[in-house]
């Protein structure tokens, strides 16, 4: 028995890293083995769900039917980028601006803190369904509020063009005091001295904002860029509560798609070869944004 | 404005006060609709103008708890966060430490994809699997689903964190003879307390707050609150003082968790940006 | 002693009369499958909230243990779904539109028709009278020849409208298309509401695949229909093309803004808040309009058959909520008892005097406590819109929800005002591809 134990720790002393990190690589491998293996294997097959057929090999069949044939799912890809494009721009300046706002000295920083955290810890589900009472074009509270100062009423998520900024604007709301957050986090451990140097140089605070404060914060706030980014691509929540992709497919991102073709029209195979492309797209976009902050500046 | 003295104590300007509320209305006013329109009745629910003074019913609560198995629903949604959370933190900070400590960050953007791979293609091949398993409608199926959002949380922040113990105390421990088990266990966990605390918690509250997963895996003994809001859109209507007191009831656990550890989690979310 | 001698006859005759209710009828076995247990997927529903209570009497009447899952309706059919493309289900039985999944789910080997049960004595009661239930919803529970399950709800696509407003403004109650559009046009912009401010002509679903089903009735009144007899689909011909141009011209110029958007939640919501003159749904959605605690025009509300179109036609839609058996059900038999219990002449009649379900037997629409809860002028076009009606309130495809989504697409540019004709060929077009994807046998 003592020997058993005696090898095992010097395993543990000789190779600690294989063995302190196999509890999450093994379960997180074991979780994800058979979805994976199970979407690879029908994104290069046609499946239309039934127990009296089996799925059929088409090699890559379903892709180039989504780059070429279909343009419901240009339109996807298109709107998936268009959404978090604007999202994480928005949230960026805005969180951002916050930050630099609140970064001065006032008492009750913690009540402050309480207060944005709260969007952002709300179960996403009731939130969309409260927005979505709130944008009710002619029951809503938004209409009224923006009549207030005179503007509106508009048709908010019921309107082709308006949809997908609307939705933004909800992700916004909810995901802002993550960036301002970060950002006051990193303000907060920014050196002085090159401030102290900047102000004898005469420099003015616009200056040293863009010359000193942002290029120090870049690193943080491309990491806060990155997990946001990877959300928005993914957001699904929000978007099939308040709006199932329509009006028509204005506002139907890749992931919401992806759901329809699935798990309501029963293609299964399409359905895993759209999974391979979205997950690809966040892949993409993940290893970009790393690049960028390891990047030289 | 970056306010460079240092020490100094300055002088709090007023108006940054009226700033600030000027600034933190907007994101509280969503929440306080969804409180106010639970007290409301149906028909005050769906006027327009909309009613700002009237007077409050708890019929919908009432409703809301009467009507549903509130306390199966949140039962089933605490042994499910705890249980995932508590799985998550044994499995993940062993993993966590030894990738601060040695530097390992190609495993951890291996574990980041996980994070990336999007929910909907786990729904199909885990009900295969679970349901093979006979484990549909069981707490360890809802459990291990959430995991994999919980792991990878708990990995990424408490990487930060576990960076942050000093070097040298491990050193020191190591020299005195501690086995790396030993160092880990009785030297970085101590220290990292504060960011266990709270990753422990952001874990709970995703956790809390899943929709998706639960959708599919959980049958109906398992059923979590998310899927109870949900159910007020039926074929009848659009309850919106049913749905909106789901809906408070929801996230009061989560916003009130939030506010009583509000620091740790702060600091919780920023660190994993920080270092990452 | 007469009077001993007058007593017992009279006890003779009352044990006779009690007697002879056992004597009539033959007895049928409801306790053959005593023991099983049943797992039941239903959808909340009104026939759902109306049926709950009873459970219990099937219990006791069977012997059988029956454990019942309610979920609201999407996740239901996602839930439904994902058990039967798995292969390994433990549903025994679970509400059903045929229209909407029962040729897909046919053709995918998933449904235990139920014809045989029907037949066999031993498994159907005398008295369970199959023919009791309206010819049209027969129909649509019968996908290719074979009957998937009976029928538990039935609702017409129907004009609801505000006979206050209408009398208030002297305005005549459509029964044609023209005449729709003519009172939605003089009525758009009254005062209809409680406080006096001015309400929509009309209001309708706008949200792509959900106003597919209220749009048969238009497409089917202007005597269109979706597909031809060789299974081409037809529904943009002139015909359709006009009915689109309709649906869409009166939303958005005597409709709702955003009315592309909009679920029955919405519409409905709108017209029980007392904003729009007329509405055209499902009627089964009376309740919900007649909520006292909910809807402010509760008693001012008319049910009319849907208008007629130019050349005469109906347009009415029936639609049939039912109940089906997967084929992997282990307990068949058991399954099939409790789907008869649940459209047995009494289950029916509860429901319908309790909760104002609209149930879809003849039978219990002629009897009086059928008709209790229901408004006079509802009962009448239902019944009605039950025999002239069709039941191709979805076209009848394979892959359904995908067809809708395409038709759907083409209602929301005509909402918006596009190109009606151009989106409605794409729509052809994509429901022919469609079909020849998932339909190859």
């Amino acid at each position: 028995m003592r020997s058993l134990g005696a090898g095992w720790s010097r395993l543990v002393e000789r190779h600690p890293v294989p063995v302190f990190t196999a509890p999450s690589v093994v379960a997180v491998a074991l979780l994800m083995a058979f979805p994976v293996a199970y979407t690879l294997y029908m994104s290069v097959h046609s499946w239309f769900a039934s127990s009296l057929t089996s799925p059929q090999f088409v090699g890559l069949g379903n892709f180039r039917r989504a780059f070429v044939e279909d343009d419901r799912f240009r339109n996807a890809l298109w709107l998936t980028v268009y959404f978090t494009g604007l999202a994480t721009a928005l949230q960026l300046v805005l969180g951002v601006s916050l930050a630099l706002v609140l970064n001065r000295p006032f008492r009750g920083k913690g009540i402050v803190r309480s207060i944005f955290l709260l969007p952002m810890v709300a179960t996403p589900v009731a939130i969309a369904l409260v927005w979505m009472m709130m944008y009710n074009p002619t029951l809503g509270v938004m209409n009224y509020l923006v009549g207030l100062v005179g503007l509106g009423p508009y048709k908010w998520v019921s309107n082709a063009s308006a949809v997908v900024p609307a939705l933004a604007l909800v992700d916004t709301w909810e995901w802002t005091p993550l960036i301002t957050l970060i950002t006051l986090a990193g303000l907060a451990t920014l050196p002085i001295e090159p401030y102290e140097s900047a102000l004898i140089d005469g420099a003015s605070s616009a200056q040293m904002f863009w010359r000193i404060t942002l290029p120090l914060l870049r690193p943080t706030i491309i990491v806060a860029l990155l997990f946001r980014a990877i959300d928005c691509l993914k957001t699904f929540d929000i978007i099939y509560v308040m709006t199932q992709g329509g009006p028509g497919f204005a506002s139907e991102t890749l992931n919401v798609y992806t759901f329809q073709v699935g798990l309501f029209y029963f293609h299964i195979g399409y359905a895993s070869s759209l999974l391979v492309i979205l997950f690809a797209l966040v892949l993409g976009v993940s290893l970009l944004l790393i690049k960028v902050r390891r990047g030289a500046w | 404005m970056i306010s460079v003295s240092t020490g100094q104590r300055d002088r709090v300007n007023p108006w940054t006060y009226v700033l600030l509320v000027a600034l933190l209305i907007p994101f509280l006013f969503p929440l306080g609709w969804m409180f106010l329109s639970s007290l409301k009745t149906q028909v005050q629910n769906t006027a327009f103008p909309p009613v700002w003074v009237f007077v409050p019913t708890l019929s919908n609560y009432r409703e809301v708890f009467q009507k549903n198995p509130f306390f199966t629903f949140t039962l089933n949604s605490l042994v499910v966060a705890v249980g995932s959370t508590g799985l998550a933190l044994c499995l993940g900070l062993p993993g966590a430490y030894a990738i601060a400590r040695f530097k390992r960050t190609g495993i951890a953007l291996g574990i980041l994809t996980a994070r990336m791979a999007p929910g909907i293609g786990y729904l199909i091949p885990w009900f295969i699997l679970f349901t093979k398993a006979k484990m549909i409608d069981t707490y360890t199926a809802l459990i291990l689903t959430h995991l994999i959002v919980a792991l990878p949380l708990v990995l990424w922040v408490m990487i930060g964190f576990f960076e942050d113990v000093p070097g040298d105390l491990i050193e020191s421990a190591r020299i005195d003879g501690c086995t790396h088990w030993a160092a880990f266990l009785r030297v970085a966990i101590p220290l990292a307390k504060p960011g266990i605390v709270a990753t422990g918690i952001l874990a709970f509250i995703f956790s809390w707050n899943n929709f998706l997963f639960s959708l599919i895996v959980a049958g109906f003994k398992t059923r979590t609150l998310p899927i109870a809001v949900y159910s007020f859109l039926s074929y009848e209507e659009i309850n919106w003082g049913g749905l909106t007191a789901a809906a408070t009831v929801i996230t009061l656990p989560v916003l009130l968790l939030a506010l009583i550890v509000q620091k740790h989690i702060v600091r919780g979310l920023t660190l994993g940006a920080l270092k990452g | 002693m007469r009077m001993i001698h007058r007593m017992g006859i009279v006890a003779m005759a009352l044990a006779l009369a009690l007697a002879s209710p056992a004597l009539a009828q033959p007895q049928f076995n409801w306790q053959q499958a005593k023991g099983s247990q049943l797992r039941v997927l239903l959808n909340k529903h009104p026939w759902q909230a109306a049926i709950e209570p009873h459970l219990k009497e099937f219990e006791a009447l069977t012997g059988i243990k029956l454990v019942a899952e309610v979920y609201p309706e999407d996740q239901f059919r996602a839930k439904v779904l994902v058990e039967l493309t798995a292969n390994a289900s433990s549903i025994d039985v679970f509400m059903s539109m045929p229209a909407q999944e029962g040729l897909k789910y046919m053709r995918a080997g998933w449904l235990q028709p139920v014809d045989e049960f029907l037949k066999s004595p031993a498994l159907t009661a005398p008295d369970y009278r199959w023919n009791d239930f309206l010819e049209k919803t027969r129909d649509a529970m019968v996908i290719e020849g074979k009957i998937v399950g009976p029928p538990i709800q039935v609702e017409n696509t129907s004009l609801m409208y505000r006979k206050d407003v209408f009398q208030k403004y002297n305005v005549k109650v459509p029964t044609t298309l023209d005449e729709l559009e003519a009172a939605a046009k003089a009525l758009n912009g009254k005062a209809m509401t409680d406080d006096g401010q001015p309400g929509f002509g009309i209001v309708a679903r706008g949200k792509r695949a959900a106003a597919t089903s209220q749009f048969a009735a238009y497409l089917h009144a202007m005597g269109s229909t979706w597909l031809a007899p060789n299974r081409e689909p037809m529904f943009n011909n002139e015909d359709g093309v006009k009915a689109l141009e309709l649906y869409g011209r009166l939303l958005r110029q005597y409709g709702p803004p955003g009315s592309e958007n909009n679920h029955w939640y919405e519409a409905s919501s709108i017209f029980s808040q007392g904003k729009a003159a007329m509405y055209t749904d499902a009627n089964s959605l009376f309740p919900v309009v007649e909520d006292a605690q909910k809807s402010k025009v509760v008693g001012k509300v008319g049910y009319a058959l849907f208008p007629r179109g130019p050349k005469g036609q109906y347009g009415s839609t029936v639609a049939a909520w039912g109940l089906a058996m997967p084929k992997t059900s282990q307990n068949q038999k058991a399954a099939w008892l409790f789907m008869q219990w649940a459209t047995a002449k009494e289950q029916v009649l509860a429901v319908q005097s309790e909760k104002g379900v609209l149930g879809a037997r003849e039978s219990v629409w002629k009897d009086p406590k059928g008709m209790a809860k229901v408004p006079a002028d509802l009962r009448e076009s239902l019944t009605v819109g039950s025999k002239v009606g069709t039941p191709l309130w979805n076209p009848p495809v394979v892959a359904v929800a995908e067809c809708r989504d395409a038709i759907g697409a083409a209602i929301v540019v005509s909402i918006q005002g596009g190109d009606v004709k151009a989106a409605s060929n794409k729509a052809a077009a994509d429901v022919k591809r469609i079909m020849a994807e998932t339909e190859k046998k």
